[in-house]
Parts: structure tokens; sequence; C-alpha cells
């Protein structure tokens, strides 16, 4: 017996049981497929869209709601008083028409759609858009830091709003849209019992949500708004967004068409191209290096601009983007990305590890620092970004040594809050310069309370412009003044990833609206299949 | 009989009390709060403060327990603070999800276990081998890889079951069946491998046994050896381990349900927990140590009915 081949019975025998295992199973499938009634949830009738999204809502009252892609939970049933499509133009919804009646850009009217209604049956007024929009000041919400220096709202007309700011506001149209809560109007009813909201809803909405068949966590079930002002607009009965977090699951709902829209990532997206899905992409994320503490309190080193604009020197953006999202990152050397207002080519921060080092001696570190960096692994799984910051400033002689909060976004910035930290990874997000500003100086960006009186009065300047082109050149000059302050260190920009079923119509994503939502106030920006 | 069941009754109070003290104790130690996760990594600390105010989450935690306590013993779990859904309804909508999930695979594991094992026992051989090597199989792979694997292969590549989700049985039976066949498996494998792993061990011995041998030797039918006499006297052991399998199985249904997107009470205790929802933290760990004291219960039970002086003790 020695020396002969082994006969191929043997592993012929040992794999039987496995093919009678996968054959009766695959039959018990058919069986099963033969006498199924509907399918299991997420496979959807016609006229009904699935979508996915990876966690359950903030909160489903517009006014404590987040905002970002979260925001499809509220839009479906709240119009916002100005749309954002996905190109990124501002287009009339509740609002008709709307502008600055004073030369200080800080008085602002609004006149609203005649014959709305709410899904309460009253009747879209001024006087209900003032109580929805008060109400959500009041709120306590997130999102109420992103809507300007209110400082009172007012019907000044049956169908006319005015608010009047505290400060210039030139952004105050983008503050209305369906991305910053203000501008999503609640119904006379749902404010009158603002709990309701989480089990129902009350907006002007395409949609009405339906809290009887959802199940909070799992699906968001919106069946059609009987009494929305577009009906040509309605292309679906109704909406689910299911909640599926594990990006392999997505993978599966979506190959499967259980869900015609959901969100992607750099790992998974070659498959689902193979799979015939369409890929979107637009810039959202632009991870940076946030260097907090400007006065040296925890890291005395920091105090030093040369400190900090030789750590704006030690990465190689372009490889650093390649090596971890492939195709789906890029290098970003500004607080603004390609493509938003006030992005300047001929500005940004190179890589020259050399002139760091020179820097960082001129500076009295020679031989670099210890440096204790706060960072996440809720939106950087595994820390991947972080490891690769850490392993590039250790080229300039700085030992970074990571701190990974894994229990949420909200308890991470209370860390950043804590002053313990001198720097932080964390990426900033947004599409105008006034939006920029307002989150890198404030909140966990700027825990330290950081100013700098020539970029103010550069954002003064921009406020209260009186014309693009003049705006836009002050933007560019407070953006090469955060380059030269080098508060925050820009890295690389994530692509934020959706896979569409083929035969899903009126998507569109770009650099000013990473997060489109299926529903607009016409045929042509609500979402529909082919 | 009835002592003892009435004992472990009598236990599954204090134990349940402490269960949840533990529950309440642990939650309280992670960083963060419900008002964070309500008001998100803009709020200001003055909206966070009124909001903690509003919720409680500024009262001792002796009030805050004692409160929810009171509210327990007269049958009312609470409200979820995020989604302001009823505690007990959330968990009656989902329990039926998560018994879809581990009835079936605790049956599975206990009917093809015990089966394979037995079978692998009394004949050995390739059998026996193959078994084996399935068992140690079961024991490496992770459930939820597993899962992942019979989901590219039967949904994605085959398109015969559902991917993600679950259909109501009352909706639909057949897609009830077809939306759990995939995580009954992927949940099922290691008990089936456990289970069959400890029963071809212990009928073996039990096999090798002198009365086993004296049995054959007066001429007792092979049939009645295996099924009257060996395979209950080496059942014990057979049944410690399907109880310790299907405790397990609760703690596998998190990962089952997070990958087949099921609304059961494993991702109802994830997301509850990510948001620091205590009241619904509370009812999950209530339902699961009631389940563990059950499963105990019944193990007690059949201990009895396989083995007369267990019931005498």
């Amino acid at each position: 017996m020695h020396g002969t081949i082994p006969a191929p019975g043997p592993s012929r025998r040992g794999s039987r049981p496995r093919l009678a295992a996968a054959a009766a199973l695959c039959a018990l499938s058919l069986a099963v497929a033969g006498c199924s009634g509907s399918g299991a949830s997420g496979s959807q009738t016609s006229t009904q869209l699935s979508l996915q999204f990876p966690g359950p809502p903030v909160s489903l009252d517009p006014a404590k709601a987040g905002n970002g892609s979260s925001t499809v939970f509220v839009s479906l049933a709240y119009d916002p008083l100005i749309y954002l499509s996905g190109k990124g133009e501002m287009v009339p919804d509740l609002a008709v028409k709307w502008g600055f009646t004073d030369q200080d850009n800080k008085v602002f009217e609004l006149a609203l759609r005649e014959g709305v209604k709410f899904s309460d049956g009253s009747a879209l007024d001024a006087k209900a858009a003032v109580a929805s929009m008060n109400y959500f000041l009041k709120a306590g919400g997130g999102l109420v830091g992103k809507v300007g220096p209110v400082d009172k709202i007012e019907a000044v007309g049956p169908m006319q709003v005015r608010i009047t700011y505290k400060k210039p506001t030139p952004e105050a149209p983008s503050t209305l849209t369906q991305y910053n809560g203000m501008g999503n109007l609640i119904g006379p009813k749902g404010l009158a019992a603002p709990d309701s909201l989480l089990t129902s809803s009350d907006g002007t909405g395409q949609f009405v949500y339906d809290g009887t068949t959802s199940v909070a966590g799992n699906r968001y079930v919106y069946k059609k708004n009987p009494h929305y002002f577009q009906p040509a607009a309605q292309h679906f009965d109704s909406t689910v967004i299911r909640v599926i977090n594990n990006p392999n699951a997505v993978l599966s709902a979506a190959q499967t068409g259980q869900v015609q829209y959901a969100s992607g990532n750099a790992n998974t997206a070659e498959a689902a191209r193979r799979s015939g899905l369409k890929i979107r992409t637009a810039p959202f994320f632009n991870w940076s290096l946030n260097l907090v503490d400007r006065k040296g309190t925890v890291a005395p080193a920091l105090a030093d601009v040369r400190v900090r604009r030789a750590i704006a020197l030690a990465f190689d953006r372009p490889a650093l983007a390649k090596a971890l999202a492939g195709d789906y990152a890029t290098g970003s050397n500004q607080v603004l990305l390609r493509g938003t207002d006030g992005y300047d080519k001929n500005i940004g921060y190179g890589y020259d590890v050399k002139k760091a080092k020179s820097l960082l001696a001129e500076a009295g570190y020679p031989k670099g620092f210890k440096l204790t960096v706060l960072t996440q692994s809720i939106i950087d799984p595994n820390s991947n970004y972080s490891q690769a910051v850490a392993n590039a400033l250790k080229a300039i002689g700085i030992d970074v040594t990571l701190k990974v909060q894994a229990t949420g976004i909200a308890q991470f910035t209370a860390d950043a809050l804590s002053k313990k930290y001198a720097a932080t990874i964390f990426p900033t997000a947004g599409t105008t310069m006034a939006e920029l500003n307002s989150q890198i100086t404030s909140g966990g960006f700027n825990p330290f309370n950081s100013t700098d009186s020539e970029l103010d009065s550069i954002l003064h300047k921009a406020a209260t412009a009186t014309d693009a082109a003049s705006r836009t050149a002050e933007y560019q000059m407070a953006s090469k003044r955060l380059e030269d302050l080098a508060w925050t260190v820009p890295l690389f920009a994530t692509q934020n990833i959706s896979y569409a079923a083929a035969g899903l119509e009126n998507i569109q994503t770009s650099v000013l609206n990473p997060n489109p939502v299926p529903v607009g106030p016409t045929a042509d920006l609500s979402w529909r299949l082919k | 009989m009835l002592r003892l069941i009435g004992h472990r009754i009598a236990m599954s109070i204090p134990l349940l009390l402490i269960v949840s003290l533990i529950v309440f104790a642990l939650e309280a130690l992670v960083p963060g709060d419900a008002a964070r996760t309500i008001l998100g990594e803009n709020a200001t600390a003055q909206s966070l403060a009124a909001l903690r105010d509003q919720l409680g989450l500024n009262d001792p935690w002796t009030v805050r327990y004692g409160d929810w306590l009171a509210g327990a013993f007269h049958g009312d779990l609470g409200t979820s603070i995020i989604s302001g859904v009823d505690v007990s309804s959330s968990l009656s909508t989902r329990l039926g999800v998560t018994l879809s999930l581990l009835i079936p695979s605790m049956l599975l594991s206990a009917v093809a276990g015990i089966a394979l094992g037995f079978a692998s026992a009394v004949r050995g051989g390739v059998l026996g081998r193959f078994i084996d090597v399935v068992s140690l199989l079961g024991f490496a792979l992770p459930g939820f890889w597993v899962a992942l694997i019979l989901v590219a292969f039967f949904a994605v590549q085959l398109d015969l079951l559902p991917a993600t989700g679950y259909q109501e049985l009352t909706v639909s039976p057949g897609g009830w069946l077809k939306s759990i066949i995939l995580p009954v498996l992927a949940l099922s494998l290691h008990g089936i491998t456990a289970v069959a792993k400890q029963t071809r061990d212990s009928v073996m011995e039990v096999l090798e046994a002198d009365y086993v041998k004296f049995l054959r030797a007066n001429g007792v039918s092979e049939r009645s050896v295996r099924y009257r006499h060996v395979l209950r006297n080496a059942a014990i052991p057979v049944v410690t381990s399907l109880g310790l399998v299907s405790v397990g199985m609760l703690g596998g249904a998190v990962f089952i349900e997070n990958v087949f997107v099921l609304p059961g009470l494993g991702s109802l205790a994830t997301q509850a927990t990510l948001d620091h929802d205590v009241p619904v933290i509370l009812g999950v760990g209530v339902f699961f140590t009631l389940s563990v004291i059950v499963i105990n219960l019944l193990i007690d039970i059949a201990y009895g009915l396989l083995n007369p002086k267990v019931r005498v003790s």
C-alpha cells in the first residue's frame, strides 16, 4: 500500500454529507419559496421605496433630529422652507420667495406657499411657520447652533415670515433647508404634543410616519400623505427605511433588491459595482488633525505656530488617501473642499518632512515631543485613519499616543470639550465657509476658545459683502488665514458612497449636497423607479 | 420535583433583582448618557443640563433605580428615552422575532446534535471522524462569519432566501420560514456540533459500561440496548450541554440579529446600550435573565425525568 496514490474515493465520500446538506437546504428553500406568500420584510411592492440607513434616527422630532444623511428620517414627512437639491441649488418648497430686506444681511423674509396643509389637516400660514421655528429654537436640539444668530421670528403678513438676525447672516437661505432643522415645519397639533412626534408625524411632506407598523431601531415606515401639495412628485405609495449597520448585510440587502438605496463604503464598493448597483460618490468628510490647544495649556509645544505648521507639513496627503480609502478619498490640503465657494487651488499645505523638522528645531523641539491625540472608532473603524496620522507624525519626531473613544461620537465630543487633549482627529463637514468657521471655532474643535481678530474681520467682511464675487474673495482669504494659523490641519477628504438600484432615477449628489433625500417639491427632484 | 421547581422560582426573584442592579450599575459606568445621544455632538451645555434635568438623569442612582424597580413590580417597565415607545410594548413586538430564532435553533441543535452524535457513536468509522471534524469547525467558526457565507451563497448567489429581514408568522407562514432558515442555521451550527460531540462521547462511554455488556449477554436486542438503556443513561450530560448551548444562543442571537437585520431583542439591546436607553436595557436584561431561569428550570425537570435519583434528592 505504501507509495500508492490515494484513491479519490474517501474524499468524495467525505464531501457527500456537505453536498447533501447543501442540497437539502436548497430543496427546503425551493419548497418554501413555492409555498410562501409575500416575501420577507424588506422586499417591496412596485410602489414602495426601500432605503437603508446605518442607525436609528437621533429623533423623529424635527427639532431634535440629526442632519447629514440622517435627514432622510425627517424629510420624508416634513418639507423644508427651502429645498436643497442634489446639485446644491436652492429650490422653492414651503417658501416660494425669500431674500434679505436690508443691506446688512440681517433681516430675512420668506413668502410661504399657498394651499399647503399639514398632515393634521390644518393649513400652513405664517403663524404656524413662526410657531414651528420658535419651537425649534427652544427645543434644545443639536442643530440649533447651525441656524445662525436668530434674534426673533415673526409673522409680518398672513403668508409672510420675517427672521431678524443679531449679526449679518448671508447664509440664511442654507440654514432653512432640510438639513438644518429649523426650516422643516411642524403642524400645530404636533407642536401641541411634541411627544407625539416620536410615534407619528405632523408635517407637510410627501409621507406620514406610521409608528404603528414601524419597529423602532429596525424599520421606519412612511405612508403617502393625501394632503401633499404636489401629488405629481409623489412617486411611491410608501417608503421604508431599514436600519442595517453591518456593511456586508447592507451589500447583501442592496444586491438582492431588498433595499433600493443604501450607504456604501470603500470595502464593499467594488462588489456592489460588479453586481450592477449604481455607485454614487460625493466628497463629504474632510478628515483633519485638529490642533486645539493653541495656547499650549496641555501641550506647550502647540502654542508655537511653527510647531503647528511643522505638523501640517508632515503628511503625504495623496498617498495617505490612496492607502486608506483607495479611489474613495483624495488628499485635502485646505479646510474647504474643491467645488465649494472659497476653495483656492493656489493655497494649501504641502508635504515637506525636512522643512517640518527644521521648523520644529527652530521652535526648540529638534527631537520632537510626545503628544496625546483624542480620536474615536465610530466613524474611523479600527482607528485606521488615526493610526496613519500617528505614523506620519512619527517621521518628524512626534511620538503620538492615541486615546480612542469607542462609546460614541457624543462621548468623543464630551472628551474633546474636557480640555484634557491638545489635539483631536475628526473630520470637518460643511459646504460654506460660514458653516466651517462655526464648526472650527466652536465646540469640540475649539475647547480652549481660541480667537483670531484677523479671521473674524475677514469673515465679517464676507458676511456683509453685497455681491457673490467679493464674498468668494473674502472666503479665500479666510481659508488662507486658517492655513496660516494651522488650527485645523486637513488631511484627506473621504467620499460619501451610496448604492442605488439600477432602476432608481433622479438621484443627484454633489460636493454641495452629498446626502440627497428621496423627496423633493417637484416630480423631477423626487426619486422614482423606472 | 415540585419542591425543586418552587425553590427555583423563589430563587429567581432575588436573581432578577441582582441582575437588574448589575445591569444598571454597568450602564452607569459607561461614559455618556441619553441626553448626549438625543442632542448629539453639537449640543450646548445648557441644553444638555436642561434635558438631563427633564429626564431625571441628575437624580441619585438610588432614586432612578428605585423608580424603575417600583414600576417593574407593578408591571410597568417604563418608556424608551429615545423612541418614546413603551418598553413592554417594544419587548412584546420583538419577542416573537427572537423566539422565532431561538426555539427552532434549540430544537435543531437538540435533534440534529443528538442524532448525529448517537449515529457517530454506534457506527463509528467515517461518520464518527466526520462528526469530529465538523464539531471542531463548529466550535472554531464564528457564527456571524457562517451567517455571512450562508447569505452570500443562498441569498446573493442562488437567490433562494432573503438576505436580511423578518416576516411575521401570522402574515405569511412561508415568508416567516424563509426569513428564519439562514439565521437559524447560523445560530445552530455551534449548538449542533457541541451537542453532537457531547452525545458521541457520552454514548461511547455508556456503551463500554458493564451493564451494557450484561444486557447484551442476556440477549436483549441491540435496538433496546441502544435506545432504551444507552441513550437514556447518556442523556444527562447531553441535556447539560443542551442547556449551556441554549443559554449561549441568547448571546449569539445578538450577533445573528445584527447580520440578518432581525428586529429582535438582541438588536434592541445593542441599540439601547449604544443610546444609553436605560429602561430598555433593563427591560431586555430582565427578559434574558428570565430566559436563563426558564432554561435552567427545564434542564432540572429533564434531569428529574431522566434520573430517578435526582427526583429523590
